[in-house]
């Protein structure tokens, strides 16, 4: 956030106010202080500039004391340091301006002198309500950042929630899926129920869990097996489900089906495009304050891949970017015919 | 009556074997072979000459339709897919029949006796696969590959390795990094199916990928040429010098 006072329109607003002090100022010194015209004209510039000069700095201090990083009672004793260095430099700076390069008459010295303690507080004043302007924009900006974010973590949700439900009647998966039970039905009609009651807890799942904001792990990794199971009866023997599993990262809260795409990916790009065996390890394992969770498979690098394949891995970010309000938090690894995937989530948070 | 021959391609096993156990309602017809992917079908069709294949259409590396496309001679196809109805739109009217799985058995006789009158026409089967391409071009947004079969080899050739694209009598030859590829298709069909941001009409007989473009320089007076980052230099008619400059400029 730069400083909000050298936006033009801003700035603008801060002018008009300084110079309606400053006539207020002149009115006062002419006519309650009976100082002549020139003196109190001359007195009213000098001060309000600098104090409008200083005004602006001021933005620089009040950001770098923000309230959440410290306790209140160093943050009340820093302001107070601030506001009274900020009134003194401020009658220092303004009264050599005025003696040394106006030099005026002795009248106008000897007020100086006269008013220099009331001139410290009022400029422990200014400090205050510019301080406080400036709070209060940063308050104000934050508070609107918050919303914008929210609605958009909305909208997300909602859109997650759209897309695993266009998934559960993803045609070529479930059509595919219905031939296979079609065909169980005459050589295999015991493998046939059970391949039935798979298809049907796998859709009830997708259907349940994706209403959630987070599951945990070991009911994301008990819907990854199902969904692998029905495949598993599709392909045969043409592709091989590892995990690799750390006992200590079964408790940990994911945001559901956020796995579900990594290993459809890996189906449609790894065993759809391969002639040869496609070997699907799914590891996960504690790492520093992150639980890593890996998705490889090795695919045919001869293969064009059909298009697409982007969009999977973008939308993951993104969900993980919304959630945990961190931007890298999924990593590609894609060489020599291995193409894994890396999530990353934060421990100790949910 | 003499029998049927047939190949099924299937890269599920269960779904070949679906059509196993319907077809064996039909004893004049005779399973040669069973092939999980495209080239092995190719294979299997060259070898047995089946009078009648079953077909998915997606299968690895090269899907049902390339594969057809690099047959010598056509068998009469009944498609067996999952595709939704857009795609099968497309060759509706076109193949002997098309299954959507899953099929019932009722379904099943019907396409074979679809099938039967196609057998019994052969000329006519060949007409309306003829369709079947045509129809299916224009389900695809933009060709992802291109193959060509080169005597017993098949080139899978990703849209993103052409440099470009030579007009020869009825074929085209294909120009890559690796290799120079012949193909019995028309000019027309690769400026209407790849991508025309990517790929640019310079003339009648040349059709190039737009970063091969390496300069385009006069040759005589206004004509141009290309020269490509490979180092050829290619022709450029007025209305390619005019479609190059509105993409230049």
């Amino acid at each position: 956030m730069s400083n909000p006072l050298l936006i033009l329109r801003n700035f603008l607003f801060y002018l008009f106010i300084w110079i309606t002090v400053g006539v207020i100022h002149i009115l006062f010194l002419y006519n309650s202080a009976s100082l002549s015209l020139k003196d109190s004209i001359s007195d009213s510039i000098v001060f309000n500039i600098v104090y409008m000069g200083l005004g602006l700095g001021l933005w620089y201090p009040v950001k770098f004391l923000s309230i959440e990083n410290r306790s209140s009672s160093r943050f009340a004793l820093q302001h107070v340091l601030a506001a009274l260095s900020t009134s003194v430099l401020w009658l220092g700076l303004s009264a050599l301006i005025l003696l040394v390069v106006l030099n005026p008459g002795r009248e106008l010295d000897s007020f100086l002198m006269r008013t220099a303690g009331w001139r410290i507080l009022i400029g422990v004043m200014l400090y205050v309500i510019i301080a406080s302007f400036y709070y209060l924009y940063i308050f104000y900006n934050s508070y609107n950042e918050k919303l914008i974010k929210e609605s958009e973590l909305k909208s997300y949700a909602r859109e997650a929630e759209l897309k695993s439900l266009k998934y559960q009647i993803n045609p070529h998966f479930l059509f595919n899926s219905l031939n296979s039970i079609s065909s169980l039905t005459l050589t295999d009609p015991s493998k046939a129920r059970e391949m039935t009651i798979k298809l049907s807890e796998y859709m009830r799942m997708t259907l349940s869990e994706s209403e959630k904001q987070f599951h945990n792990l070991s009911e994301e990794i008990k819907n990854v097996r199902l969904y692998l199971d029905i495949e598993k009866v599709r392909f045969g023997s043409k592709f091989e489900y590892v995990e690799e599993l750390a006992s200590s990262s079964s408790g940990v809260m994911i945001p559901p089906m956020i796995l579900q795409p990594l290993l459809e990916n890996a189906i449609k790009y790894g065993v759809y495009e391969s002639l040869e065996k496609v070997i699907i390890k799914l590891s996960c394992q504690k790492e520093n304050n992150y639980l890593k969770i890996s998705v490889e498979n090795n695919y045919d690098q001869e293969a064009v891949s059909p298009s697409g394949e982007k969009i999977g891995l973008k939308n993951i970010l993104n969900r993980l970017s919304l959630v945990y309000h961190q931007d890298n938090l999924l990593v590609v690894d894609n060489r020599d015919g291995i193409f894994k995937v890396n999530i990353f989530i934060p421990l100790g948070e949910s | 009556m003499s029998k049927i021959n047939t190949v099924i391609i299937d890269d599920e096993p269960l779904a070949r074997e679906i059509v196993k156990a319907y077809l064996k309602n039909f004893p004049e017809i005779e399973i040669a072979a069973e092939c999980d992917n495209g080239f092995q079908g190719i294979k299997a069709i060259n070898e047995f000459k089946p009078d009648l294949i079953f077909l998915d259409v997606q299968m690895p590396k090269i899907n049902g339709f390339e594969m057809l496309e690099l047959l010598e001679e056509l068998p009469v196809v009944i498609f067996t897919t999952a595709y939704d109805q857009y795609a099968l739109k497309a060759f509706e009217a076109n193949a002997a029949d098309y299954l959507l799985k899953p099929f019932s058995e009722e379904r099943f006789s019907e396409a074979i006796s679809k099938a039967s009158f196609f057998l019994a026409d052969k000329k006519r089967n060949e007409e309306t696969l003829g369709n079947v391409f045509e129809q299916m071009d224009k389900k695809k947004e933009f060709l992802e590959r291109v193959v060509v079969k080169n005597g017993p080899r098949i080139h899978i050739i990703p849209a993103d390795k052409i440099s470009f694209i030579e007009a020869q009598d009825d074929y085209v030859m294909i120009n890559t990094a690796e290799g120079r590829f012949l193909k019995q298709k028309t000019m027309k069909f690769f400026e209407d199916h790849l991508n025309p941001e990517e790929f640019i009409r310079i003339h009648r007989s040349f059709l190039v990928r737009l970063s091969e473009i390496k300069q385009i320089e006069l040759f005589e007076k206004e004509t141009y040429r290309v020269q490509t980052s490979g180092g050829k230099f290619l022709p450029v008619s007025k209305s390619g010098y005019s479609r190059l400059k509105e993409i230049f400029q």
